[in-house]
């Protein structure tokens, strides 16, 4: 279930994991260079505000005390004797204003970065200050700022007392505060956005390149994929494919083009040989089967048929099974029923005791010469260890079965596996007469494989022993 | 074909061992019997003596058994059983289709080559259909009948296949199509291969093919049974070239 899902999630072709990894490494590769951005951004904004705080710090004390900006517009209290104007109109300035006390109050908080560049800043300058503060606190907590509407409308906001201001103070020589107050500018914002935008707009411009050069290489790969399917279903002949792409790519069609070749022609020497093999072999066998029709006792003489006979099976169960793979009859849609009614039949007309049972018409592409040979040599084993047979055709799920059923002993459970091995007989205490290597059930076996299906044997509840040929239809 | 005129054989095996037993079998049989060891000494005694008959072999040192058969079938010479070594049924269309009469495979029962020979024989004297009418194609009610890879095929274009028996039967009554064929006529017709094939009775293998191509084989529409014993096939069969086809 997992697989499933990860195969449905993870691409599988190659431009699609190098996509897939190319765009996580972006966005971390992005996330670091925006944090660095922000970093600097911050940075820099801190140094301006330190620099325009400082200037109206120094710009204050060296107007001193008496510096007369324009009158309060309302009453003031006593102690606020500062000198304030009203700055730009889009931006507010509260100038100067002179305490006897540190402004601190209750909810601010110190802003050290700031404190120490003010610091570094003035010292450069040659001021010289006994101490300084800065601080951040709300505007509405600021006691100047929440005297005077005029102020509040600078913020243009409705929630004005939610906005932050800075205020820097130096102490002068004479332990008199010299306070400077500032609007704290909103941090930049909207940095992550911009950052996923940002990825967004250089993994397609990457996709873009990418895509062909990635093309060049797939597009050869799937080619060489497609042919050595197609060379592993039916390597009948070599097809050389053309090379291209880069070299890696070609060199690796070049060796599998030159694979295929060799394989080839080893393919074509085995059939060569088999039918060397099979000529110079029955030859002689049909020169004596003719030479036994000269002897007189028709008992003896029908012993001596039967052996021919069966030498005969054995080497077309051997040559057929080096040729399996090599189906010389192309896959044909065929009705199974009605290709097991055929091979029944044949076992009928022999007078064996073969029963077709229920039998469904399915139809499934098999090599027809090829599934004949199996059922055939499935029923002949039936008949040789279980007496009678029985074969019948259903479906089960998306497979087509044929089952063939005898009434034998059946054969011990943990000896099943080997049964299907070459050269393996039941009990060779039993029916030793009846001929036969033992490779019927090989090349039953190889023949249900070789159409993608199986062979199943076990042994029947009612006794005997069942084999199953079952194919994808 | 009568009695005092034995019909002649011309055998031709490279193999000396099976070409020798083999010559003094059918000569025992009746036949008179002449061998030939390659195919250019049969192209040489086939004009001079006219045999009625050639076994052939296929595989052979220098031309080859089916270059000699295409050359003969050209040129209208004597009917041709091929034997081979090789049982692959490709084997056998290739032979047919170069247009042999038929095909033995070995090992052999000596007795069913004579079965064959006798049956190609008949065959030829009652003017069997040549070798070029032979690979046209049957058609009735959307089924397909290819003679020479004896391929049946349904409406659907899936392949159902039938044994030789059915075949010949299946043959006969698409040679005859509408009329009342008795039981001894088509035993008569289908018989010749292997005699032990029909064995059974002719019924037995009605009604099988039965089985395989009528929807329902207990109301047949294409065999129907006629009263007072025989079969009728009731379908309109019509031959095409199988060229475009397939």
């Amino acid at each position: 279930m997992m697989q499933r899902i990860a195969r449905f999630i993870i691409p599988r072709s190659l431009l699609g994991q190098v996509m897939l990894v190319l765009a996580p490494g972006l966005l971390v590769g992005q996330a670091i260079s925006g944090v660095l951005l922000y970093r600097a951004n911050l940075e820099r904004h801190q140094e301006r505000l330190v620099n325009a705080i400082a200037i109206r710090l120094i710009e204050g004390r060296e107007r001193g005390a008496g510096f007369q900006g324009r009158p309060p517009l309302r009453a003031m209290h006593g102690e606020r004797d500062a000198n304030y104007r009203l700055g730009g109109p889009l931006r507010f300035r509260i100038r100067m204003q002179q305490l006897d006390r540190s402004p601190e109050q209750a909810g601010d908080v110190r802003m050290t970065e700031m404190e120490s560049g003010l610091a570094n800043l003035l010292e450069e300058e040659g001021v010289e200050a006994g101490e300084i503060v800065v601080l951040q606190r709300l505007a509405g907590d600021d006691p100047l700022v929440a005297e005077y509407p005029r102020l509040q409308a600078r913020f243009r906001d409705l929630d004005w007392s939610k906005r932050p201001i800075m205020v820097a103070a130096i102490r002068n020589t004479d332990g008199k505060w010299q306070v400077a107050r500032m609007p704290l500018a909103r941090e930049p914002s909207g940095v992550g956005r911009s950052i996923v935008f940002q990825t967004l707009v250089i993994f397609l411009v990457l996709t873009a390149l990418l895509y062909p050069v990635l093309r060049r290489i797939t597009r050869p790969l799937a080619q060489l994929k497609q042919r050595v399917e197609d060379f592993a279903e039916a390597p009948d002949k070599a097809v050389p494919i053309e090379e291209r792409g880069p070299d890696d790519i070609r060199r690796l069609i070049a060796a599998h083009n030159a694979m295929e070749t060799r394989i080839a022609a080893l393919l074509d020497e085995k059939d060569v040989m088999l039918g060397a093999i099979g000529h110079d072999l029955k030859t002689p066998l049909a020169a004596l089967r003719v030479r036994i029709e000269s002897v007189g006792d028709e008992a003896q003489r029908t012993r001596m048929a039967q052996s021919i006979e069966d030498i005969t099976n054995t080497l077309d169960d051997i040559l057929n099974l080096a040729r399996v793979g090599r189906a010389s009859d192309p896959l044909e849609r065929t009705d199974l029923a009605a290709l097991t009614a055929a091979v029944v039949e044949e076992f009928e007309d022999m007078g064996d005791p073969v029963e077709l049972g229920d039998t469904q018409r399915l139809v499934a592409p098999v090599h027809a010469t090829w599934l004949r040979r199996a059922l055939r040599n499935l029923i002949s084993n039936a008949l040789r260890y279980g007496e009678k047979a029985r074969v019948t055709v259903a479906q089960d799920g998306d497979d087509a079965v044929i089952l063939i059923d005898d009434n034998g002993p059946g054969i011990p459970v943990d000896q099943i596996a080997a049964m299907m091995e070459p050269f393996q007989r039941g009990d060779a205490s039993r029916n030793r007469g009846t001929g036969g290597a033992g490779l019927g059930l090989t090349l039953a076996r190889a023949i249900a494989e070789q159409h993608g299906g199986r062979l199943v044997l076990s042994n029947r509840a009612e006794g005997g022993l069942r084999a199953e040929i079952r194919l994808p239809h | 074909m009568n009695q005092t005129d034995p019909i002649s054989l011309l055998l031709v095996d490279d193999e000396p061992d099976l070409r020798e037993p083999l010559a003094e079998y059918l000569t025992g049989q009746g036949f008179r019997v002449t061998e030939a060891e390659s195919a250019a000494k049969a192209r040489s005694q086939i004009n001079q003596q006219r045999p009625d008959l050639l076994l052939l072999d296929i595989m052979m040192p220098g031309e080859d058994g089916l270059s000699l058969c295409r050359h003969l079938i050209e040129n209208n010479g004597p009917p041709v059983i091929l034997l081979t070594a090789r049982g692959e049924a490709t084997d056998r269309i290739v032979g047919l289709e170069m247009g042999a009469d038929d095909y033995v495979t070995k090992p052999f029962e000596p007795r069913e080559l004579v079965a064959r020979i006798r049956s190609v024989l008949r065959r030829a004297a009652n003017g069997a259909p040549s070798s070029e009418q032979n690979d046209r194609f049957y058609q009735f009610e959307g089924w397909v009948l290819d003679p020479l890879k004896r391929k049946l095929t349904d409406p659907d274009g899936v392949t159902v296949p039938i044994s030789t028996a059915e075949f010949r039967l299946l043959l006969a009554f698409l040679d005859h199509p509408r009329a009342v064929l008795d039981r001894d006529r088509l035993l008569d017709m289908v018989q010749g291969r292997s005699a032990h094939l029909f064995d059974r009775a002719v019924d037995n293998q009605v009604s099988r093919l039965r089985r395989k191509i009528e929807l329902d084989s207990h109301d047949p529409q294409f065999i129907l049974t006629v009263r007072g014993g025989g079969y009728r096939f009731a379908a309109n069969v019509s031959r095409v070239d199988p060229a475009g086809d397939e």
